[in-house]
């Protein structure tokens, strides 16, 4: 395993390579990232890789972090059963 | 010793004990406690392996946080051990990828 | 659907400390959390607390979530509810989504305060997901919260507070700490912590980072290098250090989900760990239904958590008009007692911070 291989994503084994690829192809955006990879779309929400990524990317564009823009955050936060939200709202 | 039983600070009064599964081998933990810590306490480390390269996973944010410890409970996959608490007769098996729901 | 005044995510320092003020107001208060057991992470801070009796000097971190708890369970305005997980928050109308074991609840609130804490910071490094590698609040958590040893031969990554002061707790609990690495050039924490790990005969090394987990499905080791001044790691000083556990101790990032999704202005503050709300000192956001408290709004400890709880939580119920009779005095009082706690030398970063996460953005 070289560094290339780092896990930066875990919940989609996305690896560091791949990051560095996409970010090369004119992925430039956290949000472009995960559409084409799934990076920080698993069961986590990219909690653990978010930032990993920004870096990542600040890096390659020579830009501080803050200037990496964020993705969009949506509910649910956390995962929800399907038949959950299927069965509607519960009675009091 | 993985279990603390003397502590400068702290007391760890005996909770209940429970017997329950891990990959159908019959161990014991403290009712409540999350299933992570009575798999640590067991000697489990590995808890699934990861749903494309297969990776070893186990503990690691005991917080609900992050993906680490999914494993599938009572037949359902993807709960998060570090945070469940565990309790008598439950069925805990490591999961390998994304699982498989129950159809009922 | 269920309507409350004020809801609460998130029941450890800052939330519990939020919904005693919310309540003692008399607005309605719902408050949340995913976990069984109120607390948050002050169920594994076996030290005892400094600063002002209002701030439970000498008490022990442990002891007191049942102490809020007590107060809480007199007040038939405010209730708790315990393993239901906040999903969404609807900013359009100020709906919330729970999930309790399966059921979906809506809950409608006027006022939302955000106190859903932090989250461990990652570190990019090869193996960095081998079981074994754990992060040094679920450490902390395994042991103190469980009485369950992580491991017998741990290596401490990171020497900020958290770093340093459960490596001493490891010891505490007979548990070996091979080495602790840090990548800066000095120790980052309270130069009191790590003297009591220099005198347990931990080694200390600046300018040293982790360069690979090895082990195959556990930890069985780690190699380290020393670093330059562009972090990069000086040819020939890599080296294998035998040990079960890797403890990752880089520092918290708020956990901000729910502030994204209501719209709050955002605001990347480094001293605060990562993205904030933009908050005015009351700790109210941009959307002006939300409030923040505690380390989701910037990550500080549980004492600032504490106060910043309470000031998000009056202030949250005196903009419904709920006002307790001492309340202006009680703010002063609070805001007095964070600006102490933050006057360290050590706070100074802190203090950057939070007035660079006060400072009104454009659009305001």
């Amino acid at each position: 395993m070289t560094d290339d291989d780092i896990i930066i994503c875990r919940c989609e084994d996305i690896t560091l390579r791949q990051i560095r690829e996409l970010i090369a192809q004119g992925y430039h955006t956290i949000d472009e990232i995960k559409r084409v990879s799934r990076a920080g779309m698993g069961p986590c929400q990219g909690r653990t890789c978010r930032q990993l990524i920004a870096r990542e990317l600040a890096g390659a564009l020579g830009v501080p972090i803050e200037q990496v823009e964020m993705p969009t955050f949506r509910p649910p936060s956390r995962p929800v059963l399907l038949s959950t939200i299927a069965r509607g709202e519960a009675d009091e | 010793m993985v279990r603390l039983k003397e502590h400068p600070i702290l007391d760890f009064p005996p909770g209940r004990e429970v017997a329950f599964t891990f990959n159908g081998k019959e161990i014991r933990g403290v009712e409540g406690e999350p299933i992570a810590a009575a798999l640590h306490a067991a000697g489990v480390r590995v808890l699934r392996h990861s749903p494309v390269l297969g990776r070893a996973r186990g503990f690691f944010c005991a917080i609900g946080t992050c993906s680490s410890c999914l494993m599938t409970v009572d037949g359902v996959p993807n709960v998060r051990v570090c945070t469940e608490p565990l309790t008598q007769g439950m069925v805990i098996e490591t999961q390998k990828g994304h699982g498989h729901l129950p159809i009922d | 659907m269920k309507e409350v005044d004020i809801a609460v995510i998130g029941a450890g320092p800052a939330g519990l400390s939020a919904a005693l003020a919310c309540g003692k107001s008399g607005a309605t208060t719902l408050l949340i959390d995913f976990m069984d057991a109120p607390g948050g992470q002050l169920i594994k801070q076996t030290h005892k607390f400094f600063g002002s009796e209002r701030q439970f000097a000498g008490t022990r971190g442990i002891q007191i979530p049942s102490i809020f708890i007590n107060q809480l369970s007199q007040m038939p305005n405010v209730q708790l509810v315990l393993g239901v997980n906040a999903s969404g928050y609807y900013a359009d109308s100020g709906v919330l989504t729970l999930e309790d074991g399966g059921k979906f609840i809506k809950v409608k609130a006027k006022r939302v305060i955000i106190a859903t804490g932090a989250g461990e910071k990652a570190l990019a490094f090869e193996n960095n997901d081998l079981p074994g590698v754990y992060g040094a609040g679920a450490v902390q958590t395994l042991m103190n919260a469980y009485g369950v040893k992580p491991g017998n031969r741990v290596l401490m990554v990171g020497s900020g507070n958290i770093g340093l002061i459960v490596s001493y707790q490891l010891i505490q609990a007979h548990v070996q700490v091979v080495s602790l690495v840090e990548a800066a050039g000095r120790i980052g924490g309270y130069l009191v912590h790590a003297a009591k790990l220099r005198r347990a005969g931990v080694p200390i090394l600046t300018s040293h980072t982790i360069v690979r987990a090895i082990g195959e499905e556990t930890v069985r080791g780690a190699v380290v290098a020393q670093v330059d001044q562009s972090w990069q790691a000086v040819p020939g000083s890599q080296r294998e250090v035998a040990c079960d556990v890797i403890c990752l101790a880089v520092g918290l990032t708020p956990l901000v989900d729910m502030m994204w999704q209501a719209g709050c202005e955002m605001k990347y503050v480094p001293a605060l760990g990562g993205h904030v709300p933009v908050r005015d000192e009351n700790m109210r956001a941009s959307n002006p239904a939300v409030y923040v408290a505690g380390d989701a709004g910037g990550v500080e400890e549980a004492s600032s958590a504490m106060i910043s709880g309470e000031i998000a939580g009056i202030s949250a119920a005196v903009s419904l008009g709920f006002r307790a009779q001492d309340a202006d005095a009680r703010l002063a009082l609070l805001k007095s007692d964070l600006a102490a706690i933050r006057s360290a030398p050590a706070g100074e970063k802190i203090r950057a911070g939070i007035m660079s996460a006060m400072a009104c953005g454009g659009e305001r």
